[in-house]
């Protein structure tokens, strides 16, 4: 026993110091280079030469209409996007539970649903530039059978567009959480809400819904902090464009950091940008966790 | 009893409509990897290929294409590997040895951070630290970069099949005189290998899917396949047979991996 107990005291730290080396080199030790960087103004294509500009880069941030309408787009993007996964996913699920008996068919109808969410985002957005080009095969079918066709990819419809590409790839997570979620309420609830007479809208309202709310609550997070981290769809479907038509914040990051080589710059934003998400994602819980 | 066969139908409707939705544009994908160039921008366009042929996975295969899957294979081998390795370590620690204060707390903020940040925001600094080094464009980077980014995730996941390990299994296996490493070879491990088996899968997905940090911190001398994609839609006209192809070798092993571990994903979503 007292062994095992010394045994206790000694041995982690040479399980805990590898892991933490790796992550304190490659994620930690650059983002404080990054903080001390966001107080200098560099541009390494222009010169060496670093200056010194306090929180003036930060300042600058808060007061650039483009990362602003960035912003702005991105709480239509993510917002609206992630909104209308969530409710297809917990719809498609029930309707899957309630509708398909057999277990082994329901388990290849959810395999197929899930298809979208295991291929790459860079994947995802190529197969479906090859469908919504001005001559691409969604126009092709449309013209074929006699509508106009739609220009899927200018200014008005392309944020538009590319949140339909994340709504066909992602419903894929909140329907898989609300499946596992339903599937995991005992039966037993349903049989004597049944037998008490309660009509199937009152079950839904009761019993379904009310369980199923933190796990939705914690794929809404999820999905949400994916959708505005992600850029590649943005990348490869419209490269920001038409004009900054489709420019989401990380998007117009990389355009700062990447492009037009304004580091310092690029690194405040990157701290506000951050800072941003993280309070809506604090909030966000706190929200979720009051009602 | 009408009523509740009305509803039934629409519920299946609805079923079928998604499905469509889901499926047009991988079986679209699949169709056009099959056709010859011509055939691609055909009005009105064939659901089948014309003239059935292999040519454009002949092409992806010889050229770049074989190089950038293969790059990307062995940076996704090598970074869940070590992402695994480490965070079994990690997880181990974390989950037996109760840690005061700042390391317990100071795992999970690590892994908050790396989920709530946008990768852009961390591969900013990331990118001097390799051109510094000049490590940029290395098979070393990538791998190490993948391994870090990875390393909470796999933490966190182990941690919870270790939680539900019951402690009393070890202790039996010290008191019959194992030794520590011998224990955690023979018991701890194959206890929880299908789990092991779940985080290596996810992790190896995530990193084979992952496209900015290929574009940012490889490109040229280490290409990976997503990296490669956009590269292939330059030029007056576009190869969407090529590029259908190479997607469609790029989604079988995650299709692989969705249908041995259907169960284990719901597992691991939730927790």
């Amino acid at each position: 026993m007292f062994q095992a107990k010394s045994r206790k005291i000694k041995t982690p730290y040479y399980l805990i110091l590898p892991p933490q080396f790796l992550i304190w080199v490659v994620v930690i030790f650059p983002l404080i280079w990054a903080v001390y960087i966001s107080f200098h103004d560099w541009n390494p294509t222009i010169s060496p030469q670093r200056t010194f500009v306090g929180i003036g880069n930060y300042l600058a941030v808060l007061r650039d209409i483009r990362f602003l309408s960035a912003l702005g787009r991105m709480l239509y993007y993510s917002g609206l996007g992630v909104t209308i996964q969530l409710v297809l996913g917990t719809v498609i699920a029930l309707a899957l539970v309630e509708y398909i008996r057999s277990p082994r068919i329901r388990t290849t109808v959810l395999v197929l649903f899930l298809l979208p969410m295991m291929m790459a985002e860079a994947v995802a957005a190529q197969m479906w530039t090859l469908l919504i080009t001005d001559t691409g095969t969604i126009n092709n079918i449309l013209v074929w059978l006699g509508f106009s066709p739609v220009g899927w990819r200018a200014k008005e419809l392309a944020l538009t567009t590319i949140m339909i590409v994340d709504i066909w790839q992602w419903t894929a997570l909140p329907l898989l959480i609300a499946y596992a979620a339903r599937i995991s309420i005992p039966e037993g609830l349903y049989e004597s809400a049944r037998l008490d007479g309660a009509s199937k809208w009152l079950i839904l309202r009761r019993i379904t819904l009310p369980y199923m709310r933190v796990p939705l609550a914690i794929a809404f997070l999820l999905r949400f902090m994916d959708s505005y981290k992600f850029l590649d769809k943005v990348f490869i479907m419209t490269y920001g464009g038409p004009g900054t038509a489709t420019e989401l914040p990380t998007f117009y990051l990389y355009q700062t950091a990447f492009s037009y080589f304004k580091v310092g710059y690029g690194a405040a934003m990157s701290w506000i940008f951050g800072f941003i998400a993280i309070v809506a994602m604090f909030l966000f819980w706190r929200l979720a966790k009051s009602v | 009893m009408r009523k509740k066969n009305w509803g039934r139908f629409f519920g299946i409707l609805g079923l079928v409509v998604y499905g469509i939705f889901v499926l047009f544009p991988i079986y679209w994908t699949v169709n056009t990897s099959f056709k010859e160039v011509g055939d691609v921008y055909k009005v009105p366009p064939s659901f089948v290929p014309t003239k059935f042929t292999l040519e454009a996975y002949r092409f992806v295969l010889q050229g770049t294409g074989r190089i950038a899957l293969s790059n990307s294979l062995v940076v996704a081998i090598g970074a869940t590997l070590i992402a695994v390795v480490l965070g079994t370590m990690a997880s181990y620690a974390y989950s037996r040895y109760p840690f005061t204060g700042f390391t317990n707390e100071g795992a999970q903020f690590n892994l908050l951070t790396v989920r709530m940040f946008p990768p852009i925001a961390f591969l900013l600094p990331i990118f001097w630290l390799w051109k510094t080094l000049g490590l940029l464009d290395t098979h070393f980077a990538l791998i190490v970069t993948y391994s870090a980014f990875n390393l909470p995730l796999a933490v966190w996941l182990l941690k919870g099949f270790m939680d539900s390990l019951p402690r009393s299994v070890e202790e039996a296996s010290y008191v019959d005189g194992y030794s520590f490493w011998q224990t955690a070879r023979r018991v701890v491990l194959p206890l929880i290998g299908s789990g092991l088996a779940a985080t290596v899968a996810l992790c190896w997905i995530f990193i084979w899917n992952e496209f900015i940090i290929a574009y940012l911190l490889g490109g040229t001398d280490v290409i990976l396949y997503t990296a490669y994609l956009p590269a292939l839609r330059r030029g007056m006209r576009i190869m969407w047979n090529q590029i259908a192809a190479l997607s469609v070798l790029a989604i079988i092993p995650s299709v692989i991996i969705l249908v041995l571990f259907r169960k284990y994903l719901i597992k691991i979503y939730l927790r």
